[in-house]
């Protein structure tokens, strides 16, 4: 039986939103969640919310409280959580737990984020860092894989610009994601070089935005036809080890395999996945990450088709990151919103028919040749 | 004048300081005397027995792992563009990150030999010049 389950989810578009404060798309997201749920603000007994670059961009720091009181919350635990990109599922990780431990029955979960200001440049992971020091910054370190991959597995620019092809089909059918034109391979490939091999079209581009969902007991969830169960919520961190393989992440491989062993299921059951597609070769990795194919065959699945709606394994069919944008602490919200709509039918034209399982997958930061996080939650119809 | 001997380095410790006259400059790293575990950079502890680690030489002799271009506008005043890599040092098997020679971006491949080099090379990030290592092709002969 399931520990916990989902009951209530809102998103905003992700794009440019100059005249909104992060408080304001949270308060609004937040507002979706409840009303979706049917749940008034008393019924909740604590919050997560999930943030990662508010204190550097504007100096603020625990803005959950102000997010959260907007809509009449207060008096309840609030806790502010940041972990790179994963600091919306990590959210999602502890909200799952605190009701799995019996500590609440109703707990929400909002990431909301503002990247679109002047001046932000390539992100990198803080400058604290010696890497960044010596010129690492989130893009290159994605591109090392990729060169190594293409080295050792043959994977082809053409495949690489694939997933971004693809990601924007889906993109086209999901009216929250930012980026809905159709784009070709020659014109991914034709982008300005940002990061080689990494053309534009290959890296997720900034957002502003903000999600929501509101996490219960199974007691209450039982009771509403519209809950989709939480098999399993999964937060991995890296080993840092030297040497680290950049063909794949290793805390990628422990994750997904702690959560197909949590959740009694494995990579056959998927109906639909959502992973983090920063770069397009993330999402590559984390295909044979998934055990969808064996190692190095992740380029042969996307040319395949494999991994298009419709296809075998329909993977990031919002869009993904490089679609909808990548609006940092709500971007593991979003991705766990997509897998609820799905399971619960209501995702119209990119519908996945027929999903009763959904996966989703998402990473952040980079240290030592390793992922900081990595998350999997995966969800039931 | 401001010579190479007053530029501070980019992060203290990881590389050895000028003048080098005739010495290679050298990437520094700890060891742990008890577990033979080497790092890069010195960490304060040992990650397997917590206890002391000791600065060591980590050669400046390596061969490239991985490597990358940036196009775009650099940070921190690094040439544009400029190149990054993984670099496998010939001496403790450390998988290094580090900046490579962007005036050889052409020559750049997974496998080649590379030596480091130390020079003033970008800015602190308030435009104050700084020492950065990075990696070079031997030349053959």
């Amino acid at each position: 039986m399931p520990s916990a389950a989902v009951i209530g989810v809102g998103m905003i578009p992700f794009g440019k939103h100059p005249d909104r404060s992060i408080v304001d798309m949270g308060a609004e997201a937040t507002f979706l969640a409840l009303k979706d749920a049917g749940i008034r603000p008393p019924q909740v007994n604590a919050c997560f919310f999930a943030n990662a670059f508010a204190g550097r961009l504007f100096g603020d720091m625990t803005l959950g409280q102000h997010v959260f009181w907007e809509v009449g919350i207060n008096k309840v635990p609030i806790i502010n959580v940041e972990n790179a990109c994963a600091s919306g599922s990590t959210a999602f990780y502890l909200a799952y737990n605190m009701i799995a431990a019996g500590q609440a029955d109703m707990v929400l979960v909002v990431g909301a984020e503002k990247l679109y200001v002047p001046e932000i440049g390539l992100i990198n992971s803080g400058e604290t860092e010696f890497e960044t020091q010596l010129g690492l910054l989130a893009s290159a370190g994605f591109a090392l894989r990729a060169i190594r991959h293409m080295n050792e597995f043959g994977t082809t620019p053409q495949q690489l610009a694939q997933v971004a092809v693809k990601n924007r089909r889906h993109g086209q059918l999901n009216p929250f994601a930012q980026f809905r034109e159709p784009i070709t391979v020659e014109e991914v490939l034709n982008s300005p070089m940002i990061v080689e091999p990494f053309t534009r079209l290959q890296c997720c581009p900034n957002a502003d935005g903000a999600a929501a969902v509101i996490v219960c007991s199974p007691s209450i969830a039982k009771k509403l036809s519209r809950a989709v169960n939480i098999d399993a919520a999964i937060l991995c961190t890296g080993s840092y080890e030297n040497p680290q393989d950049l063909t794949y992440w290793g805390t990628d491989y422990r994750a997904c395999g702690l959560a197909y062993e949590k959740a009694g299921i494995g990579p056959e059951d998927l109906d639909v996945v959502e992973c983090h597609d920063a770069f397009t070769i993330a999402e590559i990795l984390h295909y044979e990450a998934l055990g969808l194919c064996a190692k190095g065959e992740g380029g042969q699945l996307v040319e395949r088709g494999e991994t298009m709606l419709g296809g075998r394994f329909p993977v990031n069919v919002s869009g993904g990151l490089l679609s909808r944008g990548h609006p940092v602490g709500a971007t593991g919200v979003a991705q766990i919103i997509e897998i609820v709509t799905q399971l619960r039918n209501e995702a119209g034209a990119r519908q996945v028919k027929g999903a009763r399982v959904g996966l989703a997958h998402c990473m952040g930061g980079d240290k030592a040749a390793d992922t900081k996080s990595c998350t999997i939650i995966v969800l039931s119809a | 004048m401001e010579t190479v001997l007053n530029i501070p380095p980019v992060v203290s410790g990881i590389f050895t300081l000028p003048p080098y006259d005739q010495i290679q400059p050298k990437l520094l790293g700890g060891v742990c005397p008890t577990c033979n575990r080497y790092y890069f950079p010195r960490p304060r502890y040992c990650k397997g027995c917590l206890g002391q680690t000791e600065e060591i030489s980590l050669g400046s002799k390596g061969v490239i792992y991985s490597f990358t271009v940036i196009r775009r506008k650099s940070p921190l005043g690094l040439p544009e563009p400029y190149s990054v890599g993984y670099v496998d040092l010939e001496e403790s098997g450390l998988r290094v990150f580090s900046l490579l020679d962007s005036r050889a971006i052409a020559q750049l491949r997974i496998g080649l030999k590379v030596r480091l080099v130390v020079e003033p090379l970008g800015h602190d990030g308030h435009g104050a010049p700084r020492l950065r290592p990075y990696f070079t092709p031997i030349t053959v002969g």
